[in-house]
């Protein structure tokens, strides 16, 4: 079976829900959504504005769920949505949106537009209308575990780097540990650091910890592509992978997304509870730091401010924690403006960062964040996102910037006091 | 036709005095909100008045308004007022009869055409004219003919203002008011059921003097119907501190309290008749103990009861709102069923999809 337009429309209906028919009745189209998204403020294009990119998902509830649309439906009132509607979109629902949620934030009457746009990307992929990079790695996830292909190779090269570099041994597949851990495949690839930091940070604090080889991917591209049935396949195998071990928890990575698929959409789609909690690793030395478990030495007297990961802070709840332990390992630390949830976003996530069609326009949404960063002139930027950590870097050098970007969990490792 | 005395004369005949004509006309001309030094043009205009022809027409009603500026405390400076224009036709009032009293007021309207104050009271039915005729001569008719000629129209009374009790529901005439019927003349309304005597005079001797007062948007001269009853009410202390009588005999009744909550209309209902009063400054409805009834308004008898307090809704709303409710819980679970189905077909359509299968 392949992508039709028919599978499309019927998987935009199976999502219309009550929050979506009262978000849509509700809307007062007063416009706020458009100054609180990245894309329409750098752009002032109207078409960019949030509830607007809904304007489909609106047209099927429209003419399908409501009587007045019913009855116009019925005279031939309503227009059809259409395959060229749907090409028209994909701009604006994946080129577009990063799914921020800063929308959702600003909304005067509660409407959840990030998780609509979330609903929009089900009925976008399974017509077909996802960005061909995303496609594609969600092939390869299916069949090598990774989106960047089969990663196993260099999983246990960077664990034999680690083992090698701390000399604290690293034992995979451990049932009863602790924790399991969750790697993103861009840390694999780009900041595996943050493995040495991890083991050394745990080995202070008493905690047994392992990686999957069945489960040790964090990210989730059906998230991104915004398909349940692809974002289940992948989850499920970290839940079976965990439960096989039985640990008691596991550990989401300094991902974004990959914390929403496993901690918040998990769950429902794999339609129970876990056997294990889910804790995102920042969260988890904020914890070990107040149980007096992590402690450092010293601290970092440059200039350092701090990025907010959309979807661990805003949509994640993760605020307070960063905050803490950057004052415990860093003497100038300075925010920017709107700093915390109402952080303005990377321009990376949601898949945005994959899709070469947006590159431009990714460009010029980072110069708000450019401008931010300016202001603050710091020596370096910390963040707790390997993808915002990796946009940054590109975005960076796009705008001749000479900042330096760190993630947080390897910044708490250099200042670790393990004596 | 002998020329007939003029202001002067007449009050000397009546055993006015000069003192008590002045001292009128000031209060007259605070009555209807001019300045106090205006005083010695009314007075001056009302002794040189040319005495204008004023054909009295009345159609449906029941001669109460008549009653109430001739009968109510005379002799009066009022009657006196009424005395200085020359009624020339008023039917309750003039000597003649049939045929004589229509010759009357032909003449009338021959001998002052285009000059003529034409006072009407009562409404006009025009469900069928023939419901409500004078010497054979339907309302509308008689009405249409004398405005013809008229310089200004005073509809003195609810009914001829706005149709009062003949165009209550279900109104069997067709009853309307003058200001229905002609259009193309000045019409001053004064209603009330009926007005307060002054109220009617001052009305006259403000044409009398400066020609027509303001009005405002019903076409009530401002000065007597610009506030309501409620800001001038003696018992509004007792409205602002939430003090009111619940019935007849309670002791909020006793005690004088507010009579909101009796069906008062005296909030919507604009008057000068607790300032005015009735029976020479005696006194009125509210402070005899019963809530205005709100004669002065437009439909005041189909407003939902007296005795119902404004903030209830009139008309039957209990059973539009029930049928209202009902109504729409039915079409909202039919919708809902409806987008249910809808809902569930889509999931039973639902085709798992593969990572591989996310092309065309």
């Amino acid at each position: 079976m392949t992508a039709t337009l028919e599978r499309g429309l019927n998987a935009l209906r199976e999502q219309i829900d009550a929050p979506v028919a009262s978000f849509f009745s509700s809307c007062v189209s007063c416009g706020l959504c458009a100054e609180a998204c990245i894309f329409y403020r750098e752009t002032e294009d109207p078409k960019y504005t949030p509830i607007r990119k809904l304007d489909l998902l609106r047209r099927i509830w429209k003419s399908e769920y409501t009587l007045f649309g019913r009855i116009a439906n019925m005279f031939g009132l309503m227009p059809k949505v259409t395959e060229a509607d749907l090409t028209a979109w994909e701009e604006l629902v994946y080129d577009s949106c990063t799914m921020c949620g800063r929308c959702t934030l600003v909304c005067p009457v509660g409407n959840d537009l990030t998780m609509m746009i979330r609903k929009m990307r089900e009925g976008m992929s399974a017509a077909g209308h996802a960005p061909t990079e995303l496609v594609g790695a969600a092939g390869r996830h299916a069949d090598f575990g990774s989106p960047m292909g089969e990663l196993h190779p260099a999983l246990h090269a960077q664990i034999k780097h680690a083992e090698k570099e701390t000399g604290i041994p690293i034992e995979m597949d451990k049932a009863g540990a602790d924790y399991m851990v969750l790697l993103s495949a861009q840390e694999i690839a780009e900041y595996p650091d943050v493995l040495a930091a991890m083991s050394r940070i745990f080995k202070k604090a008493g905690i047994t910890w392992t990686i999957s080889n069945d489960g040790f991917e964090a990210t989730n591209v059906g998230i991104q592509l915004g398909n349940r049935d692809v974002a289940r396949t992948l989850v499920t195998r970290v839940v079976e992978a965990a439960e096989k071990l039985g640990v008691k928890g596991v550990i989401s990575p300094e991902c974004g997304h990959a914390y929403q698929a496993l901690r918040w959409e998990g769950p429902n789609l794999i339609g129970r509870p876990y056997k294990f909690e889910v804790v995102h690793i920042i969260e988890l030395l904020d914890h070990l730091r107040a149980e007096g478990k992590l402690k450092t030495k010293g601290k970092d007297t440059t200039k350092v401010t701090f990025h907010d990961p959309c979807q661990i802070n805003r949509r994640g709840g993760i605020n307070r924690e960063p905050r803490n332990l950057m004052h415990m390992v860093a003497s100038n630390f300075v925010e920017t403006d709107d700093a915390g949830t109402m952080n303005w976003c990377c321009s990376g996530g949601g898949g945005v960062g994959a899709n070469e069609r947006a590159t431009d326009l990714r460009f010029k949404a980072f110069n708000r964040k450019k401008a931010q960063f300016e202001k603050v002139a710091p020596d370096k930027i910390v963040t707790m996102c390997a993808y915002c950590h990796h946009t940054l870097e590109e975005q960076l050098e796009e705008h001749n910037m000479d900042i330096e970007v760190q993630g947080l969990t390897e910044l708490i490792g250099e200042y670790l006091d393990d004596e | 036709m002998a020329p007939k005395p003029m202001l002067p004369e007449l009050m000397q005949a009546h055993g006015i005095s000069r003192r008590g004509f002045l001292k009128y006309c000031a209060s007259l001309t605070s009555l209807m909100a001019l300045p106090p030094l205006m005083a010695p043009r009314v007075a001056h205009a009302l002794e040189t008045a040319a005495r204008p022809s004023v054909i009295w027409l009345s159609f449906q009603e029941c001669t109460g308004c008549t009653e109430s500026l001739t009968r109510s405390h005379s002799p009066t400076i009022e009657d006196l007022i009424f005395n200085a224009v020359s009624l020339d036709y008023h039917h309750t009032l003039q000597a003649a009869s049939g045929h004589a009293a229509e010759a009357a007021r032909e003449q009338a309207m021959k001998d002052h055409w285009g000059k003529y104050l034409l006072v009407v009271d009562g409404s006009i039915p025009v469900g069928n004219p023939g419901f409500s005729c004078i010497a054979g001569i339907s309302n509308l008719d008689m009405l249409k003919e004398t405005a013809a000629g008229a310089a200004a129209i005073v509809s003195v009374g609810t009914c001829a203002a706005f149709g009062g009790i003949p165009h209550a529901d279900p109104n069997p005439t067709g009853a309307v008011a003058v200001s229905e019927i002609i259009t193309d003349k000045p019409i001053i309304n004064v209603p009330g059921c009926p007005p307060i005597p002054v109220v009617m005079s001052g009305v006259l001797a403000h044409f009398l003097t400066f020609g027509i007062p303001a009005l405002d948007e019903l076409g009530r001269p401002k000065a007597f119907y610009g506030e309501t009853i409620h800001d001038r009410c003696y018992r509004r202390p007792f409205y602002d501190k939430g003090l009111f009588a619940e019935g007849f005999d309670d002791e909020g009744a006793r005690e004088g309290w507010c009579l909101y909550k009796l069906g008062c209309k005296g909030p919507t209902t604009k008057s000068v008749c607790a300032t005015v009063k009735w029976n020479n400054g005696t006194s009125f409805p509210i402070e005899a103990g019963h809530p205005c009834l709100g004669c002065t308004e437009p439909d005041f008898w189909d407003n939902g009861g007296f005795y119902k307090p404004l903030s209830v809704p009139a008309g039957d709303y209990r059973k539009y709102g029930l049928a209202a409710i009902g109504a729409g819980a039915v079409a909202g679970v039919a919708g809902a069923a409806l987008a249910r189905a809808g809902k569930a077909r889509a999931a039973a359509a639902h085709e798992n999809v593969d990572a591989h299968d996310l092309e065309k």
